[in-house]
């Protein structure tokens, strides 16, 4: 969970070179954040601990953010929906993380093969950068 | 995570500062479980410090506010920045939980 907090530093560094603003880089470490504890506590549990790598790239008004994983595919369409009308008695712990991705950041890939593992593309829209 | 607890009457205000993540939130859930089972069941979490707060953070709430209202008490967040306030939104928390802007009419709203 330590690599984690890492990731989620890395990626507001990247926000701040970038110059995307604060409630958009908020977003994104928290899109970050998510899925790469999914990866920590489902996708390598019970296993040796894979490699995750987290790339950041602004690609015109776009932030392009793939992470990459060795554990057991889990593509983001097959996680269940969290019921968010539910009263808290019967709300369950967890869940939440691949609901609140989808909500955060504007479009999601997935991709998987035996030899490559699995890449999580996640893009979100920012305001253009301004000249001068 | 910097965690201080205060007691107004017979609501113990919990304030938090810093992130409340997977490497934070277990100590958060085991501070705000020890009030609850020391007797304290009316809780108010005060997150005006808290700069950022994952689906973790909000498995310590939800736990949280089960046990509480078991007891007959509340969990009740106050004083959220813009940025959590939305993270309690999109997950619905806004709904099972009774939200307020600060800290003094959350302790309010509990029965003298």
């Amino acid at each position: 969970m330590e690599n984690v907090s890492a990731f989620r530093a890395f990626v507001e560094d990247a926000c701040r070179r970038a110059g995307v603003d604060e409630s958009v880089c908020f977003d994104l470490k928290l899109a970050v954040d998510e899925a790469c504890s999914n990866l920590v506590v489902h996708g390598y549990k019970g296993r040796q601990p894979g490699p995750i790598g987290v790339s950041f790239a602004r690609e015109g008004d776009e932030i392009v953010i793939i992470i990459t994983d060795h554990a057991p595919p889990f593509h983001p369409d097959d996680a269940p929906l969290p019921r968010l009308d539910a009263p808290a008695s019967e709300r369950r712990p967890g869940g939440l993380g691949w609901h609140m991705i989808k909500q955060l950041v504007d479009r999601l890939e997935y991709d998987s093969d035996t030899e490559n593992g699995n890449r999580l593309r996640m893009v979100k829209k920012v305001v253009p950068l301004q000249n001068g | 995570m910097r965690i201080v607890v205060e007691k107004r009457g017979r609501v113990a205000v919990v304030s938090v500062e810093g992130s409340v993540d997977g490497t934070t939130a277990g100590e958060l859930t085991a501070a705000l479980h020890g009030q609850v089972s020391g007797g304290a069941r009316d809780l108010v979490i005060d997150i005006a410090g808290v700069d950022y707060m994952s689906s973790a953070g909000l498995r310590a709430l939800l736990e949280t506010v089960k046990e509480a209202r078991k007891q007959g008490g509340d969990l009740r967040p106050a004083a959220a920045r813009p940025e959590v306030l939305r993270v309690l939104d999109l997950s619905g928390f806004t709904s099972i939980l009774q939200v307020f802007p600060d800290v003094d009419s959350a302790v309010a709203s509990f029965p003298a």
